[in-house]
């Protein structure tokens, strides 16, 4: 989302850039010399460092359409799209494009043959740093000018006080008015000035941050801290009300971390926990549901990136029917010619399931190839938000999140408020005695192992833009799914939910004081452990035999 | 082509017990080279693509005529990366199908297994990736670099004015011995350069571990505590690399802030993911698709018609190190088989020094007397939004291979 208004934004900003082509002109001291400052561009890092800086402090006088001017070949530069031959460079409107405008003049060009810098890591901060500062000058839109300021943000020490006042002072709408005013008086730590130190303290204490709260760290070594009560007390202060909102963001990053490693804990082993219950089948192939419900969810992009472009972000959406008949319908099938041959014998069905699984991860490959799937990421589902401190929510993991609930609510609505979940339930409590009744035991399995199967390839939905997508993706999933529903307790839903909580944030929990290593041997010593004490897990169904 | 599997294994191993009759007659005018890589498991992804590399330098081969008059069979496998099977399919490979040279091995932990069979056996495995030195077997031809000429100038580069002045180190791996011994040799480089010990932080996840989130919230926290530029340096591998890269675009964090140095990071790990927000981060090897030599175009044109004509299962406009690695290996053992005349393994280990050959990457691979190690260049590329590498860096020439590591 905010990558694209970026986009547009530049895209006005070159067009905008491209009306001013008019021969430069000078500024009351210091002009930017266009030819020079288009080689230093081209030149090695030494000199694109010292260009880039010098523009960064003129930038405070320098007049907006040179601004605008070295803002648009500044973004070239980044984008690749800045070709040079020799001295001279060229502004191509895409990379690798046969035709260019010269940076300096505007005359038209052949780019063949010019190179295209590839900037170092030094540089690329300075360069997105003074882009950033000529998009918040002459951004033609509030958008733009705030996504320049958010990367201003980033290394707002390398940004002249000055530069901020001015843009400050040039900013016509109030509420980025209001934001500017406040970085610039966060970046004042420094300042000679007593009380404008005071209001930056505050001002950073406002916005927390592992990153605030080593600035304000900084500053305890200063000989002000020593002499100056009111200054003690206000960071001292600030440091308290920092440290608490940190540690309460990092409080927050747990408890969502747990709650999306559970989610997908939970969505794996939902389908699993349904058939196990009820049929005592262990199906080794549940995984590959997962990967059929993902692959299915790459089908629908294809078909809609071919059919309705513009629907394109939707695929996620449109995909969960789809992939939930697409596992649903594989189920069906390996039950119907399989393992309903197999029930009264355990062992030869985990085997078969073993082979199924097989067959199917190898049956992808050879049918698509085994590289990682390309996924179009629609922004629902890409970056993150910070929320408070530094706890950042995810939009892939929020989905999952939301996904998981989803899966939980239907999974309870079918099996409670259903004939057909009044039949599962009956047949797994008594399957001779529902027999008896006239429920006809192997059409429920058929449905049952069908909807155990669907909800794996709702999980392969869900989980496409977390983790990658190839044929052996569904491996991963197993071990962690079999442990869900044993410790749970065969056959009931809660108790799927309440262990993959559980798991999930034993794991999360663990991880950060003895590695991931070790959190996974502790979380399984402990399973164990427990299953002694439970043979039937957290929640058993009463069963009668 | 042999397929093997755990079943073809057993079916062998029957056969064995059967008469010698069942050897093919036309055993005679071929030689047999063995593949060592995974189709199925967390690496399947990358090393599968190797299996067709060494194929088509083998087809190549033989459009020409052969070695020594001989044409080259290739003998595929998947070890379905089970580091134990690497082990005992390499034996069935060297005492039953009696290859000539093995090809095989990405994680050093399956290269380990494999070397006390190639010496009980006196065979010879062309081993292609970069990985952590230390060791030294008349048996293995290490065709890739040691850490000197590869992690070494990366995180120099990283460390110095011309990269970002890196001062703070999180060094995150899978669990095996490759990112525990390069950690342990970067640790001890990094103390020789005065750097503290407070001054990093090392994690390491189990084999196809996926969630990072916890992680990279850690890396976050680190990355905010004061002291000077910290990175990532990343030895994480296979699947886990792209699932790393996810929640660390998405957690919000550019390479301007922190760089990620990824040791194992090649193209292919950017297939399938949005690289926008990760341009920048770096990874060290001995060859980039994006290397300017002729060798490179007409590599890159015959892998992607070989992709087209024999529909592989792998991107026909990808190409890996490993993969040129691979390739020089057969190339390198062929040299030596044609100079040796012959293609037993103490004659052809003979002919080794002295060989060179002009690869892909555009330096030209050298062999000395010293040891079985390759002199090759070093490429530091950068993520682009292409889904590939832009060479920000490359050696002048290629630096004679140190296999021992002097730190750690």
């Amino acid at each position: 989302m905010v990558e694209g208004v970026r986009r547009l934004g530049l895209v006005a900003l070159l067009a905008w850039g491209a009306s001013l082509m008019m021969p430069p002109a000078l500024a009351a001291d210091a002009p930017l010399e266009r030819g020079p400052f288009a080689a230093a561009l081209c030149g090695d890092g030494a000199a694109q460092t010292k260009a880039v800086e010098a523009f960064l402090h003129r930038a405070a006088e320098a007049e907006a359409a040179e601004i605008a001017w070295a803002g648009a070949a500044l973004r070239a530069l980044l984008d690749r799209r800045l070709a040079c031959l020799g001295e001279t460079a060229l502004l191509l409107d895409r990379t690798g494009a046969a035709e260019g405008v010269e940076a300096a003049t505007g005359t038209a060009r052949p780019a063949a043959g010019g190179r295209s810098p590839v900037l170092g890591l030094r540089q690329r901060a300075l360069v997105e740093t003074a882009s950033g500062a000529a998009a918040l000058l002459t951004g033609p839109s509030v958008e733009a000018r705030r996504a320049g300021l958010s990367i201003l943000e980033r290394r707002i020490g390398a940004v002249p006080e000055a530069f901020l006042l001015r843009a400050a002072s040039a900013e016509t709408d109030p509420g980025l008015r209001a934001s500017l005013a406040a970085v610039a008086q966060s970046a004042a730590l420094s300042s000679p000035d007593p009380a404008r130190r005071l209001a930056a303290i505050r001002a950073v204490s406002e916005a927390p941050s592992g990153a605030a709260f080593s600035r304000l760290s900084a500053l305890k070594t200063d000989a002000a801290y020593g002499s100056d009560p009111a200054f003690r007390s206000a960071l001292d202060a600030a440091l308290a009300r920092v440290e608490r909102a940190v540690s309460i963001g990092n409080g927050l990053a747990v408890l969502y971390n747990g709650l999306s490693f559970a989610s997908i804990l939970f969505m794996a082993a939902a389908g699993l926990a349904i058939i196990f219950g009820l049929m005592g089948v262990i199906n080794l192939a549940q995984g590959e549901f997962i990967m059929i419900g993902a692959y299915a969810t790459y089908g629908v992009q294809e078909v809609l990136r071919r059919l309705a472009p513009a629907w394109l972000d939707a695929y996620l959406l449109a995909a969960i029917p789809v992939a939930f008949l697409a596992s649903a319908g594989v189920g069906i099938a390996i039950e119907a010619l399989i393992l309903r041959h197999l029930y009264r014998r355990p062992l030869m069905s985990l085997l078969a399931t073993w082979a199924v699984s097989l067959f199917l991860i190898n049956g992808v490959r050879v049918a698509v190839g085994s590289q990682n799937l390309q996924f179009a990421m629609p922004s629902y589902v890409s970056g993150g938000v910070p929320l408070y401190a530094d706890f950042v929510v995810t939009w892939n993991r929020l989905f999952a999140i939301a996904f998981a609930v989803a899966t939980l609510a239907l999974t309870l609505v079918i099996l409670k408020r259903t004939p057909l979940g009044l039949d599962i339930r009956a047949v797994t409590q008594n399957r001779d005695m529902a027999a008896c009744l006239g429920i006809r035991t192997r059409r429920v399995d058929r449905l049952a192992f069908g909807f155990g199967s669907g909800l794996a390839g709702l999980a392969g939905v869900a989980l496409c833009p977390i983790y990658s997508v190839n044929p052996g993706m569904g491996a991963n999933f197993i071990v962690d799914s079999f442990m869900v529903v044993v410790l749970g307790g065969v056959g009931t839903v809660a108790g799927t939910l309440v262990a993959a909580l559980g798991i999930g944030s034993a794991n999360v929990l663990i991880e950060p004081l003895y590695g991931a290593v070790a959190a996974k041997v502790i979380v399984l010593a402990g399973i164990i452990l427990f299953l002694q004490r439970r043979p039937e897990g957290l929640f058993a169904v009463r069963r009668r035999r | 082509m042999v397929e093997f599997t755990r079943r073809s294994l057993l079916g062998t191993a029957a056969a064995l017990a059967a008469p010698a009759l069942i050897r093919p007659a036309w055993a005679a005018d071929t030689v047999k080279l063995g593949c060592l890589f995974s189709s199925s498991g967390t690496m399947a992804n990358i090393e599968g693509r190797l299996n067709h590399v060494v194929r088509m330098a083998a087809e190549g081969l033989n459009a020409k005529g052969g070695v020594n008059g001989r044409r080259i069979e290739v003998v595929t496998s998947d070890p379905a990366s089970d580091w134990p099977l690497y082990a005992q399919i390499g034996r069935q490979m060297l005492q039953q199908e009696k290859v000539a040279a093995l090809f095989g091995c990405w994680t050093s932990v399956s290269r380990k297994s494999v070397l006390p069979v190639v010496e009980q056996n006196d065979g010879l495995l062309f081993y292609p990736l970069h990985f952590e030195g230390d060791e030294n077997s008349k048996n293995i031809v290490y065709v890739n670099s040691p850490p000197a000429s590869s992690v070494l100038p990366a995180v120099d580069y990283l460390m110095g004015a011309e990269g970002v002045g890196a001062k703070r180190f999180f060094m995150i791996g899978s669990d095996y011995v490759w990112p525990r011994t390069i950690n342990k040799q970067l640790k001890a480089y990094w103390t020789s350069k005065g750097v503290p010990e407070t001054a990093w932080r090392e994690e390491y996840v189990p084999l196809g571990f996926s969630n990072f989130q916890t992680l990279v919230n850690q890396i976050r926290s680190f990355a905010a505590q004061p002291g000077g530029q910290p990175i990532v340096v990343l030895t994480v591998v296979g699947s886990s690399i792209p699932d790393f890269l996810r929640e660390f675009a998405n957690q919000g964090i550019r390479a301007t802030d922190v760089p990620i140095l990824g040791l194992d990071m090649v193209e292919a790990d950017l297939e399938g993911l949005d690289t926008a927000p990760l341009v920048g981060h770096l990874n060290c090897w001995a060859y980039l698709q994006a290397a300017k030599a002729e060798a490179n175009t007409r590599f890159l044109s015959e892998w992607a018609a070989y992709v087209k004509a024999k529909s592989v299962p792998f991107s026909a406009d990808t190409v890996i190190d490993p993969m040129v690695s691979a390739y020089d290996s057969v190339q390198l053992w062929a040299l030596a088989a044609a100079k040796a005349g012959s293609f037993d393994v103490p004659e052809v280990r003979k002919a080794f020094p002295g060989l060179s050959f002009a690869d892909p990457s555009g330096y030209t691979l050298t062999m000395g007397a010293e040891n079985n190690y390759v002199a090759r260049g070093v490429f530091i590329g950068s993520v682009n939004e292409k889904q590939g590498f832009d060479i920000l860096w490359q050696s002048p020439d290629a630096p004679k291979p140190v296999p021992f590591s002097p730190y750690g």
